[in-house]
């Protein structure tokens, strides 16, 4: 009782705190100082409609690096920690024939449209991150509907390590053309895809770097739920 | 505002009222089944009603394309279909955790099933792959 009430005024004289520095802040007000130079240029830079994925991955696109990064590094440290030899599924039920059905029949349309976010990174919202998720929410219907699924793990983690690797090739590309890590060569050097700007193939490498992380992504989701599900087996 | 835009406003009308009855019947059913029977089954053909209204709605304003009614016709096509699953498994995963029925209830087919097949296995006796258990070895 007494922690909790201790832990209720921390936490209240924290938020006070908090509003208070807040309430300094104006909002609604335009004080765009770096967006406004985005917003005005986002189109004959980077040939992204999207400012979102045009400034994660083209203005910012270290960062997206380091994200990727983090996941790979979740991903493998997941795999270490539940490493062990013989690892098994242990559903212990079986689905219903309706799930079953069910999952078989929208697993490829979920994939589907998680291919679709990703692809269209630089038109719509979405982009490689929330892409990858939906693939790994395919994969996840169906170790959630069947007793014995696994994914195929051998091209999977291959598939991971190329995607990542792909991405860092685009970069070093990038530096070999234009001369800095991560440089727009398809958009400043080649111009590819200027007199399309809203369809599809222009965007410069957004969709290229999209599609791939949107692969590294699902697969490396799909690996820590599958490595989170199986269970030591005793010989 | 012309017929179709009418026509939308209708439709996301309807949409809306089953939401809230899909709301009432959380509140006022007794127990796990009758609510998700009732709240599965009304806001369903809410979202059905709120989106395709949107989309016919959509067609009939200025702004307005085609491309709005396609859309929200793929996302209702998809929810029509995953609902309904969805609404089954939580269902029977309730039934398998023992979340009772109501007081009220009548009958209970499911459970004379189940029971009826495990005294089937318990007659014909010895349970096919019966694997010694190998446990306690630590």
């Amino acid at each position: 009782m007494l922690k909790r009430s201790l832990a209720i005024i921390t936490i209240l004289i924290i938020g006070y705190w908090l509003a208070q520095s807040l309430a300094g802040v104006p909002f609604g007000e335009d004080k765009m100082l770096v967006g406004q130079y985005y917003l005005d240029h986002v189109k004959d830079q980077t040939g992204a409609v999207n400012a979102v994925t045009a400034i994660v991955v083209n203005y910012r696109g270290f960062d997206t690096l380091g994200e990727v990064t983090v996941l790979f590094i979740a991903s493998t440290g997941v795999g270490a920690l539940l490493w062990r030899k013989r690892k098994k599924r242990t559903a212990k039920t079986e689905g219903s024939v309706v799930l079953t059905t069910g999952s078989e029949l929208l697993f490829p349309f979920v994939v589907l449209f998680g291919s679709y976010i990703f692809i269209h990174g630089h038109l719509t919202p979405g982009g490689g991150f929330p892409g990858g998720a939906t693939i790994a929410t395919a994969f996840l219907l169906l170790y959630m509907a069947f007793v014995s699924y696994e994914i195929p793990h051998k091209a999977f983690e291959k598939t991971e390590g190329l995607a990542g690797m792909g991405y860092v090739l685009v970069g070093l590309t990038g530096l070999a053309i234009g001369g800095y890590f991560l440089f727009d060569w398809i958009w400043q050097t080649w111009q590819w895809g200027t007199g399309n700007i809203g369809r599809l193939f222009s965007g410069g490498f957004i969709p290229i770097i999209y599609t791939l992380i949107g692969i590294k992504v699902g697969t490396e989701l799909s690996g820590i739920i599958d490595n989170m599900l199986k269970e030591e087996v005793r010989e | 505002m012309n017929a179709l835009a009418a026509l939308g406003e209708i439709l996301v009308f309807i949409g809306t009222f089953f939401y809230f009855l899909s709301a009432l019947g959380l509140i006022r059913m007794p127990d796990v089944y009758n609510r998700m029977q009732t709240s599965t089954k009304s806001a369903t053909l809410g979202s059905l009603g709120v989106m395709i209204g949107v989309g016919i709605w959509a067609l009939g304003e200025d702004f307005g394309s085609v491309a709005w009614l396609t859309k929200t016709i793929v996302i209702s096509v998809f929810l029509l279909l995953t609902n309904p699953i969805s609404a089954h498994t939580l269902i029977r995963a309730a039934y398998k955790s023992g979340i009772p029925l109501w007081e009220g209830s009548v009958m209970d087919k499911y459970r004379e099933h189940i029971e009826a097949k495990a005294k089937e296995a318990e007659t014909v006796g010895a349970p096919e792959s019966e694997t010694p258990e190998e446990g306690g070895e630590e």
